[in-house]
């Protein structure tokens, strides 16, 4: 596939998307989400794959926010709405039925940590440091941090990162303790330990998998009968023992 | 004309809320909570404010009804009647709000902490909602806003237990943002307070509603919410200016416009 700013490639049964733009430490543009959103729709459709790993090209770091040179091209509101809408790309991530694995160092901040956030795993390099700044820029989390963070970090921290955010960032060790991340690594270990990490997870039968991130996804937004009634149909739907 | 218990302290952008019966050990009686839900309305409305910090007077936060009961002759008052209730009123207010717990945040004290957006605590000061071992139980938002921010687990154990957690356990939980160091919390609390003053208002309004809103909807509807809120924001010469000053590498001056 010819990207200009990811790459892309299969290892058997894990695909490794990597965004590539390093000169700008990964920063986000619409080039960058239109191809995620096709590097995505191929990994979901290639019955191959079945975790997808993400992180971040060169030294410095997985992305380090939107990229700004971008903002305020837009002729009017209505047509920024427009071009929000045209590729959902964290709706297609939040509605992704395999796993996917962040593999996390050096700036994860802004559009990069809400990235991040709309995968299920987190690993962080020991370098890794994460912020929001969005405020002090007069803005506000624009891709879903305002609601993925609280739900994975709690409302008071989640509250303090964006207050706090352009005076202080958090390091991987502060991540880990707050949940944020689900595990550190040493930086040269990060990809390896990745890709090992997605190989585990690539050897549970993809539809239970699949179950299992929907039950628990979707059963989140939902009263707990209700999520309740979802658990045991997933689980009916997938047959072999039952309780 | 009753007393007034709750001081109003404007300095810049920053309010300052204080209960203020120390002696009492800042509990709210009918007069104070009236004068409390005045001085939140008035607040919201005042484009001058962009930052309020709650506190107490004395070395106490407040230490709830129940609790204060303990320290005066007499009966303690059993539930708390509906018109001494505010935490829906700092709550609703559509500025940040940092808490500046002084001291001990008890039953309501703490109730009302948890409406703030942020919680600096001093070293010594201890929380919990203690209500059920007084015959009663939270009535102004401890029992939905304790899971929102600690988890359903550990909210359940302390609701259950009536445990009084120490500061520091606070902290581990995500019960409080920062400790300061004793006497200190008031003054750290001015020192955020400054530095979130300095943020765009529109912006740091919207964000309160679309991460509060957005926690009572299901996900999906939670991020459009988001989307529409920040590009509604591409009206604001704020956003202009803030973008301005990323590339000319200075501190953006935001006037709320």
């Amino acid at each position: 596939m010819g990207f200009e700013t990811i790459e892309c490639s299969k290892r058997s049964v894990t695909a490794h998307v990597i965004l590539n733009r390093p000169h700008v430490i990964n920063a986000f543009n619409t080039r960058m989400r239109d191809e995620l959103y096709e590097a995505l729709e191929w990994a979901r459709e290639d019955r191959d794959v079945r975790v997808v790993v993400l992180r971040g090209a060169g030294e410095r770091g997985f992305c380090a926010g939107a990229d700004l040179t971008e903002f305020g091209t837009a002729p009017s509101q209505a047509v920024a709405r427009d071009v929000r809408w045209e590729r959902d790309l964290w709706d297609l991530m939040r509605r992704f039925r395999k796993p996917i694995v962040a593999a996390l160092h050096g700036y994860v901040i802004g559009t990069g940590m809400e990235m991040a956030c709309f995968c299920d795993v987190r690993l962080a390099a020991t370098d890794a440091e994460f912020g929001m700044p969005e405020l002090s820029l007069g803005l506000v989390p624009a891709a879903g941090g305002s609601q993925t963070i609280p739900r994975d970090i709690g409302l008071g921290r989640a509250v303090e990162m964006f207050l706090a955010g352009p005076t202080r960032r958090l390091s991987a060790r502060e991540a880990l303790a707050i949940g944020l991340v689900q595990r550190v690594v040493e930086k040269d270990a990060l990809f390896d330990e990745a890709e090992r990490l997605a190989r585990q997870l690539a050897r549970w039968k993809p539809s239970v998998v699949e179950a299992v991130k929907r039950a628990v996804v979707e059963g989140m937004d939902m009263p707990l009968e209700t999520g309740l009634r979802l658990e045991r149909r997933l689980a009916a739907r997938l047959g072999g023992a039952t309780v | 004309m009753a007393a007034p218990r709750v001081r109003v302290d404007l300095k810049g952008a920053v309010a300052t809320l204080t209960l203020d019966r120390p002696r009492a050990r800042n509990p709210i009686d009918e007069n104070m909570a009236s004068q409390l839900r005045d001085a939140c309305s008035g607040l919201s409305s005042d484009n001058s404010v962009r930052v309020v910090v709650l506190t107490g007077a004395g070395d106490v936060f407040y230490a709830g009804v129940e609790f204060a009961g303990r320290y005066r002759s007499g009966t303690p008052t059993k539930t708390l009647p509906q018109s001494f209730t505010v935490a829906e009123h700092i709550a609703a207010i559509p500025k940040p709000v940092v808490a500046a717990i002084n001291g001990d945040a008890m039953d309501q004290g703490l109730e009302l902490a948890m409406a703030c957006d942020l919680r600096i605590a001093s070293e010594h000061a201890r929380m919990g909602l203690t209500q059920l071992a007084h015959g009663t139980m939270p009535r102004d938002g401890g029992t939905q806003r304790l899971p929102r921010l600690v988890g359903r687990a550990r909210a359940l154990e302390m609701l259950l237990t009536a445990r009084v957690v120490n500061a520091s356990d606070a902290l581990r939980i995500g019960l409080v943002n920062e400790v300061a160091a004793e006497g200190r919390a008031v003054e750290l609390s001015h020192e955020l307070a400054a530095a979130i003053a300095g943020l765009a208002p529109i912006a740091t309004r919207y964000l309160k509603e679309a991460v509060l809103k957005g926690l009572d909807m299901p996900l999906d509807q939670g991020l459009r919410l988001e989307a529409d809120l920040s590009i509604l924001l591409h009206s604001t010469a704020d956003r202009a200016e803030g973008l301005r000053s990323f590339v000319e590498r200075r501190p953006a001056a935001f006037r709320g416009k």
